[in-house]
């Protein structure tokens, strides 16, 4: 049994009520500790763009990809100044705020990468923080109205064992080496996980408006974010008591209210970016660019060694298959996991960064960051030694075996794909470990720890 | 045209006769009888004539001249190609048409006792080094490799145009190699050699990247016929001074200069060229004609199934010269006045307009201006507004209207 700080009364559990919930008073608690992280995180990153490794790693393809180089936003930049359209030719694919963004910022990129790496640690932080606070009322409630069996008291989770959790996922998210690498290399992707951050946080502060608008531009900039409306709109309903039900009238109204809000401001953001270039170019170099997959340079994800070999005429055939991949988890996942939209959000994270089109070490990064936030799972994970074994590993091969097929010549793709392969499963692996560990919580949660058949003997769970 | 039609008649009734064109004269009187019975038959004549010269269909003439020995005792191989080069550049093929490879200073080398002299017949008859010579490849620049990047033009970017055979599917080159050689084989500058097998695949690479109209091929060597034996090319004409298995003998020594000073086919071929002029008439048949064995020792070779055109229709200024088209227009200009000048009356008087003064007569700092005048991009005035706007209707809509009572 672990220390629990709470009171056994009659075979009922009670806890000490949490600490006031102040709305001001969420970053005071633990101010000091997460200015020390951001300012260590800062310290970090200034020193490695200050060294010779900077130029190193922007080149890196596992860093960087064709929608998010930095090489490529300045190339855009400057064609823009000589008066030529950044869209023509494949050089720029990023989107026009961008253009705009960077157009005044240029000079001071590392700054505002620097500092979208902040607001991003921080938006997690305040987010998970408030998540923690819903989980443990959420707790309460189930403890007070006698739901969970009493085996199960092992499973239950305490404040003090969660009060750590926002500075751990904001240190897993800053002090990642792969952020550093993304943030070093002023990679693009720093800016998109800011977003998503956002808009996180503001799902889970219950802002409806402000959740749509921040999914709007994460979407905007790439298009798979499109599939957290799902989580967004299952946790705000949650968040307003309203139920999940095909049939009730308020259910519909309130999708239809998050869709308007949702496909009106993405309607605003493409017409506004019309009026920046006045031209329509952005969308092909931009969408057609993320979903028609042209451009076959390695890295990290699943798309270019198999276009590679493609032959043309089944090249849209398999395209199709490939991006429906990403999509096609949300509807089953989003019905088993109607009660849980976080751990949803989590997942659906996860599977954008493993199955996009032009995945780099930034995207992983950012569903690595909540992983502390499911550390209560750590008993029924079953393949940790495996997957964290895996992951070194291959992060290591990566640039190995990139010399030895570019600069050597000893090697070939087929090394770097399966270094490729190995990684994705490792990944698809972890995700699915985390999954079947919440579910099975969830399970013990709701029949007891100790399952038994009903001839009393032991039973074991096994995940279908 | 009455004229050449009378001409172009006698040489086609007196085909037979091997000479000069001067002999042609002495037999107009003979000949002036015929022409009115064949009048008409020689104008059809002369428009083929007329219409041979057009269809060709050649516009630009090269030459690649070879010396491929070294040392003052193959002082002969390089008097054999400049008395080409010479016959080449009188005849109108520009020093910028010509890539011209000498493997060794005769003119400077200091065993000539007569510097800056070249000469080709004894007794100093003929200089054929001249005073404006361009040699384009000289000294050890003169390799089996530089030799066919010339050919197939695969040059490096920073090899200037001189050295370069710029030529294109209608040029006719002529090629002409000359030092020591054997059954299959030229050797270059005593330490390498190239086949008649490299050679051959050359010319092929050449006529796969339309590189020439028609190409003549003349060497001078021992055993020069073997070179010409692989070739498969179209368009091909080849000329050697000997047979396989014949050597090709110098010509005469000069004992003031202690060497021999051509090669026999060479020199043959040069009398041969003199005799030629812009506007000659000379076919390919009197080439193959030159140097007997009478006078070469070696029986001369030559190659023509691989040519399209019937080597009698072939002038030999078709390659050794370089192509005139002359249009003869019959309207008269009148260059005798001076060119007015069109003077403008502004309407209103301001004559500021007109008069430029000094300084300002050239933008030169426009003109000198080092970095050009970038003009920025700025967004449209627009997009900023309407993106703020936005933004601040969001910020609002968040946070509450009342908080804009504490702002104002």
């Amino acid at each position: 049994m672990s220390g629990l700080p709470g009171f056994l009364i009659d075979d009922r559990l009670h806890f000490p009520s949490c600490p006031s919930q102040g709305g001001q008073r969420f970053l005071v608690e633990m101010a000091a500790p997460l200015t020390l992280l951001l300012v260590l995180a800062v310290t970090i990153r200034a020193a490695l763009f200050r060294s010779s490794l900077a130029e190193l790693i922007a080149e890196r393809v596992e860093v960087v990809s064709p929608i998010t180089a930095w090489k490529r936003v300045v190339e855009g930049l400057a064609l823009l100044d000589l008066g030529v359209s950044p869209y023509s030719g494949d050089v720029f694919h990023e989107t026009p705020l961008i253009i705009y963004l960077f157009h005044f910022v240029v000079d001071y990129a590392e700054i505002t990468f620097m500092l979208a790496d902040v607001i991003t640690a921080v938006a997690l932080y305040m987010a998970v923080k408030d998540y923690n606070k819903q989980v443990f009322r959420k707790q309460k409630f189930a403890l007070e109205a006698d739901r969970y069996p009493l085996d199960c008291l092992e499973l239950i989770r305490s404040p003090k064992e969660m009060y750590y959790i926002p500075l751990k996922v904001a240190m897993f998210y800053l002090l990642n080496p792969f952020t550093i690498l993304s943030c070093v290399a002023k990679s693009t992707c720093g800016l998109n996980n800011a977003v998503v951050a956002l808009f996180i946080f503001s799902t889970i502060k219950g802002n409806t408006l402000l959740s749509a608008i921040f999914l709007c531009l994460a979407t905007y900039q790439s298009i798979y974010p499109l599939t957290l409306c799902a989580p967004a709109m299952l946790y705000l309903m949650q968040r307003q008591y309203i139920p999940v039900n095909f049939r009730r009238a308020s259910f519909w109204w309130f999708i239809a209210q998050y869709l308007f809000m949702y496909l009106g401001s993405l309607f605003v953001l493409i017409c506004l970016s019309f009026f920046l270039l006045g031209s329509w170019d952005y969308m092909p170099s931009v969408y057609g660019f993320i979903l028609s997959v042209p451009d076959l340079t390695p890295n990290i994800g699943l798309f270019w060694y198999f276009f590679a070999e493609m032959f043309e005429h089944f090249r849209l055939f398999f395209l199709c298959v490939f991006q429906i991949n990403v999509f096609f988890y949300t509807i089953p996942l989003s019905v088993k996991l109607k009660e849980h939209p976080v751990f949803l959000i989590f997942m659906q994270l996860a599977v954008i960064s493993i199955f996009k089109s032009y995945p780099t070490v930034g995207d992983i990064a950012l569903y690595m960051a909540f992983l502390p936030v499911w550390s209560h799972l750590y008993r029924f994970l079953r393949n940790t030694f495996l997957v964290s074994c895996v992951l070194l590993a291959c992060s290591t091969l990566f640039p190995v075996l990139w010399h030895l097929w570019i600069y050597a010549g000893s090697a070939n793709s087929n090394f770097y794909y399966a270094i490729t392969l190995l990684f994705n499963v490792a990944q698809i692996l972890l995700v699915s470990d985390y999954f079947y560990a919440f579910l099975r919580r969830e399970h013990h949660l709701t029949y007891g720890l100790y399952l038994k058949r009903k001839d009393g003997s032991e039973a074991t769970l096994v995940l279908k | 045209q009455e004229f050449s039609c009378q001409i172009w008649g006698i040489f086609f009734l007196k085909k037979t006769f091997k000479g000069n064109l001067r002999n042609y004269w002495n037999f107009l009187p003979e000949g002036f009888i015929n022409t009115q019975l064949f009048t008409r038959f020689l104008s059809r004549i002369s428009q083929d004539s007329a219409g041979q010269f057009f269809s060709s269909g050649h516009t630009n003439n090269w030459a690649v001249l070879v010396c491929t020995s070294r040392f003052w005792f193959n002082y002969r191989h390089v008097a054999n190609t400049l008395s080409v080069y010479r016959s080449v550049k009188r005849l109108g093929i520009p020093d910028s048409h010509i890539v011209l490879m000498l493997a060794d200073d005769m003119a400077c080398n200091h065993r000539n006792p007569k510097p800056a002299t070249v000469f080709s017949h004894k007794n100093m008859e003929l200089n054929v080094y001249g005073d404006d010579v361009e040699v384009d490849y000289r000294g050890y620049e003169v390799t089996v490799e530089n030799f066919l990047r010339v050919l197939t033009g695969r040059l490096p970017p920073s090899t200037p145009r001189s050295k370069r055979l710029l030529s294109d599917d209608r040029s006719n080159i002529l090629i002409y190699l000359t030092g020591h050689g054997g059954n299959g084989f030229l050797k270059f500058q005593d330490s390498e050699e190239i086949s008649n097998v490299e050679l051959a695949d050359a010319f092929e690479q050449m006529w796969q990247k339309r590189r020439y109209n028609e190409l003549l091929f003349i060497i001078d060597t021992c055993q020069g016929a073997s070179m010409y034996e692989r070739f498969y090319s179209p368009n091909l004409m080849a000329l050697a001074s000997s047979q396989v298995g014949e050597d090709s003998l110098s010509h005469q020594p000069d004992l003031a200069i202690g060497v021999h000073l051509m090669d026999r086919y060479t020199f043959y071929l040069l009398e041969f060229l003199e005799d030629i002029h812009p506007a000659s008439k000379a076919n390919m048949n009197d080439l193959f004609k030159v140097c007997p064995k009478s006078q070469c020792v070696s029986t001369p070779g030559h190659r023509t199934d691989l040519f399209l055109r019937d080597p009698g229709s072939v002038l030999i200024t078709d390659f050794f010269g370089s192509v005139r088209k002359v249009e003869i227009t019959t309207e008269a200009i009148d260059l005798t006045d001076p060119i007015k000048e069109v003077e403008e009356r502004p309407a209103n008087g301001d004559v500021h307009k007109e008069m430029h003064s000094y300084v300002d007569q050239l933008p030169v700092s426009e003109i000198i201006h080092q970095k050009p005048k970038q003009k920025d991009w700025h967004p449209p005035d627009g997009f900023i507004l309407g993106l703020w706007t936005l933004i601040l209707l969001v910020f609002f809509q968040t946070y509450g209207v009342k908080h804009l009572r504490h702002i104002f």
